[in-house]
């Protein structure tokens, strides 16, 4: 366990990696409480930057490039799941005028 | 109102932010001239590391500083605003992402988001990551916030209800769901060695190339001789993607036939 006297000021890699954490946090919380696609949406773009933030933070602890090219990886396929998903909350409000996530039962009924 | 005056306290918190970042980063500049003088720094990665793309472990070699390096004093000049600087973008992102998840406007979320993104930015530069804190910015503040902006100004519906869960009951359990999942997570990574603080470090030894650690030519080497299978792939991925997306929001026969009668009938 860390010195709790000088947990604020010697700023090391635990810290960026449980601001990771908490940012994970916040966007799984946003995903479970909002009922809005776009609000959801926004959410794993949350977590996927926690994750990039973690993959960083490992990369310097361990001085390997090979961080960057992943964290840089994890962009574009983030980029590509938000075109994606924006294409089909788009195709979703076409047809039904909303995008809450809790009135799209179809495949229950 | 409260979110126009928070916006305006988390716009001036970050100018200052900025500012005080790169006056520290001005100063740490001094550190690595240093460390070239003296031994060996404190965080010295491998040359293989880099080269050959080995996922070799280092964590010795950052639990144990060498002891008496010289870049301690001149790291300890910069401390101060290294620190500072850290917790304040990390309460910007904190903050921001809060606003993401809180706002019932769309738009105000999104400006939480762009925030959020701006501040793990900085972050990505105290970690001495150049190239990837630049893509950060160009990329989700300039490609997918624009995105998210041009679909919630086409939707542009307020929401009746916000949150999921109705009961006080239902938030309850959320909220506890959320920090037990925090603490969790924490508890594993506290235990990671903290004693090497990030101000102690200075920057990181230059790559085989001679490039400086983080750079866009370090990571395009990197990128383009360890990872060139999944660049490649991932650009087709987004290819994919984008094809994809045009298909599944192309409007439909029976859904404007007009539109289609004007772009179809002119030949």
């Amino acid at each position: 366990m860390p010195n709790l006297s000088t947990v604020f000021s010697d700023v090391g890699y635990a810290h960026f990696l449980v601001l990771g954490a908490v940012l994970f946090a916040i966007g799984v919380g946003g995903v479970l409480l909002r009922r809005n696609a776009l609000i959801i949406m926004m959410s794993i773009e949350l977590m996927l930057n926690a994750g990039n933030l973690t993959i960083l933070t490992f990369a310097r602890m361990h001085g390997d490039l090979g961080g960057h090219s992943f964290a840089m990886i994890v962009m574009a396929v983030a980029a590509a799941e938000v075109a994606v998903g924006l294409a089909i909350v788009v195709a979703i409000f076409r047809g039904r005028r909303h995008v809450d996530v809790d009135r799209m039962n179809l495949l229950k009924h | 109102m409260t979110a126009r005056v928070l916006t305006a306290i988390l716009a001036v918190l970050f100018v200052v932010l900025a500012f005080d970042a790169g006056a520290a980063h001005a100063q740490g500049a001094v550190a690595p001239v240093d460390a070239k003088v003296g031994p060996a720094p404190d965080f010295d990665p491998p040359r293989s590391a880099t080269t050959a793309g080995k996922t070799v472990s280092k964590r010795d070699s950052v639990a144990s500083p060498a002891p008496g390096a010289p870049t301690n004093a001149a790291a300890k000049r910069t401390k101060g605003g290294m620190v500072f600087a850290f917790w304040g973008f990390a309460a910007l992102t904190v903050l921001g992402s809060l606003f993401v998840i809180t706002r019932r406007n769309l738009i105000t979320a999104v400006m939480g988001m762009v925030g959020t993104f701006f501040a793990l930015a900085a972050l990505y530069m105290l970690l001495y990551a150049h190239f990837l804190a630049i893509i950060q910015m160009l990329v989700y503040a300039g490609a997918i916030m624009v995105l998210f902006v041009f679909v919630i100004m086409i939707l542009n519906k307020p929401e009746d209800e916000p949150f999921a869960l109705s009961g006080r009951v239902g938030k309850v359990l959320a909220g506890l769901a959320t920090t037990y999942l925090v603490f969790r997570i924490g508890s594993v990574l506290i235990d990671v060695p903290s004693h090497v603080t990030i101000a102690q470090n200075a920057a990181p030894a230059k790559t085989a190339a001679g490039d400086d650690w983080g750079s866009t030519a370090a990571v395009g080497m990197n990128l383009f001789n360890d990872y060139l299978f999944p660049f490649e792939a991932v650009s087709l991925t987004l290819l994919i993607a984008v094809v994809g997306a045009i298909a599944i929001a192309r409007p439909l026969k029976d859904d404007e036939p007009a539109a289609e009668a004007a772009t179809t009938g002119g030949h």
